[in-house]
């Protein structure tokens, strides 16, 4: 057994072009997903308990169910139903790619539901109560009060569920997406040489990974500024 | 209901999860004690050693990692076993053991941190006054430090373990017969793969809903001295 330095440089730029592939499920997924992640959460602490309710057994059901399930439920399970295959969705559910998205979409969403609901609990209710007695109504109160506020709290934690969900996106070479994983599974089936092809990759991730951390440390700085003194 | 006929296949791949969840909690406390003793240490190889540790095991996907252990461990004997005897054409842990091992990493990276912090939370006054009080360092760190620990990383090690027993689902990938597996076998017999993945899921669903009540009852009874008094 030897260490071939030259199989790395041969699959690294092969990889790279999985990249393309893992930055494209990460940007579409977080923005999906953070998009959907609102919506649950105004429907979370929202006054109608029927809409309170099924955000709950989202959440919970995305939550508690591995992402690899939760892909495979989406990718194979939904082709059992006719009125899904005959649907104008169809198109788009049998392609891995758009059900990668949905899936991790929908696991990003209920994630940062719950991250917002955090933020927004832990918003102080002093600053809610000079708001009322300056006479803002409670939308007011929301929009220019508690949103700032608690976009501010949730980045920290909002920041590792992008980290997590960067690394859960290595999940979509099970259902056939070369993505970065995907085309390291691809090299390694033909060489079989799993130390020089997902150490690679391994390093590759730890790239993205770092990246992310800066991005959102600069954010974390952005978004914090009034508490500078 | 087709299901029905299924139901002791899921019930053996449930208890292969079970088998990982168990195997891989024990190794990942350890890694996660030993990770946060070598981040605390003044031992600076101690700590840059955790430090690599942690970065790459949460850097890194899951999913990679099982691969990278079960394959390079696999290609490592391999060519040991070769060495030996050249009529030897493949040699590999067996993947519930890669499994679980690949899983404890990953999971004790991030306990590695949930423990440091529950370390470096405990009362030093509190180790003062066993220390005065003539107590060995042995005995303050398991009744004095580990106690008081324990409760504060409790909220931080029960996520933790929810992750690890939604990371077991990635072990099929390496051909464990666990649930998902089943699913994948059930579905093509049945030809229901809806079906068959949604039991899946509720299954894991199960594991973490006892976990989640299983982690609130600890921490009710690691909180149990703050209750009434105050």
């Amino acid at each position: 057994m030897s260490f071939d330095i030259a199989l790395i440089i041969e699959s690294v730029p092969k990889m790279l072009v999985g990249v393309g592939i893992t930055l494209q499920l990460l940007f579409l997924s977080t923005l999906f997903g953070t998009l959907l992640a609102i919506v649950t959460l105004l429907m979370r602490i929202g006054p109608f308990r029927w809409l309170r309710w099924p955000a709950i057994a989202y959440i919970y059901f995305f939550r508690g169910t591995p992402m690899l399930v939760q892909i495979f439920v989406i990718y194979y399970g939904l082709a059992q139903f006719e009125f899904v295959r005959d649907s104008f969705l169809w198109p788009a559910l049998r392609v891995p790619f758009w059900c990668a998205i949905i899936a991790f979409s929908l696991n990003v969403g209920a994630y940062t539901a719950e991250i917002l609901r955090g933020a927004v609990q832990g918003v102080e209710k002093g600053l809610l109560e000079a708001g009322s007695a300056l006479g803002l109504t409670a939308r007011q109160r929301f929009i220019h009060i508690t949103t700032p506020i608690a976009v501010r709290l949730s980045l920290p934690a909002y920041g590792n569920e992008i980290i997590s969900l960067m690394k859960s996106t290595a999940l979509a070479s099970t259902i056939t997406i070369f993505d970065t994983m995907g085309v390291a599974r691809t090299i390694m089936a033909q060489t079989f040489k799993p130390y020089e092809v997902f150490i690679s990759a391994a390093i590759i991730y730890l790239v993205i990974v770092w990246f992310i951390q800066m991005g959102i440390a600069l954010a974390e700085r952005r978004f914090g500024r009034y508490m500078k003194r | 209901m087709i299901v029905v006929g299924w139901l002791d296949e899921f019930m053996w791949g449930s208890l292969v999860v079970l088998q990982i969840f168990f195997l891989a909690l024990i190794m990942a406390v350890t890694w996660g004690l030993l990770g946060a003793a070598a981040k605390l240490s003044s031992n600076r190889a101690a700590k840059l050693t955790a430090t690599v540790f942690t970065t790459i095991f949460r850097g890194t996907p899951e999913l990679l990692v099982l691969l990278i252990i079960y394959f390079g461990s696999a290609i490592t004997l391999t060519s040991i076993a070769q060495f030996f005897d050249p009529e030897v054409k493949f040699v590999d842990i067996p993947p519930l053991w890669a499994g679980s091992f690949a899983v404890s990493l990953i999971i004790g990276a991030y306990a590695t941190e949930t423990f440091r912090g529950a370390f470096q939370g405990v009362d030093p006054g509190t180790v003062e006054a066993a220390r005065s009080l003539g107590i060995s360092s042995t005995k303050t760190f398991f009744y004095v430090r580990l106690p008081q620990m324990w409760r504060l990383a409790l909220p931080g090690f029960g996520n933790h373990m929810l992750s690890l027993v939604k990371d077991t689902a990635l072990v099929s990938v390496i051909g464990l017969e666990e649930i998902l597996f089943t699913a994948d076998i059930a579905t093509s017999v049945t030809i229901q793969p809806f079906t068959m993945y949604m039991v899946a899921a509720l299954i894991y669903l199960g594991f973490t809903t006892v976990i989640m009540y299983g982690v609130r009852l600890m921490e009710k009874r690691a909180n149990r001295h703050l209750e009434g008094g105050r």
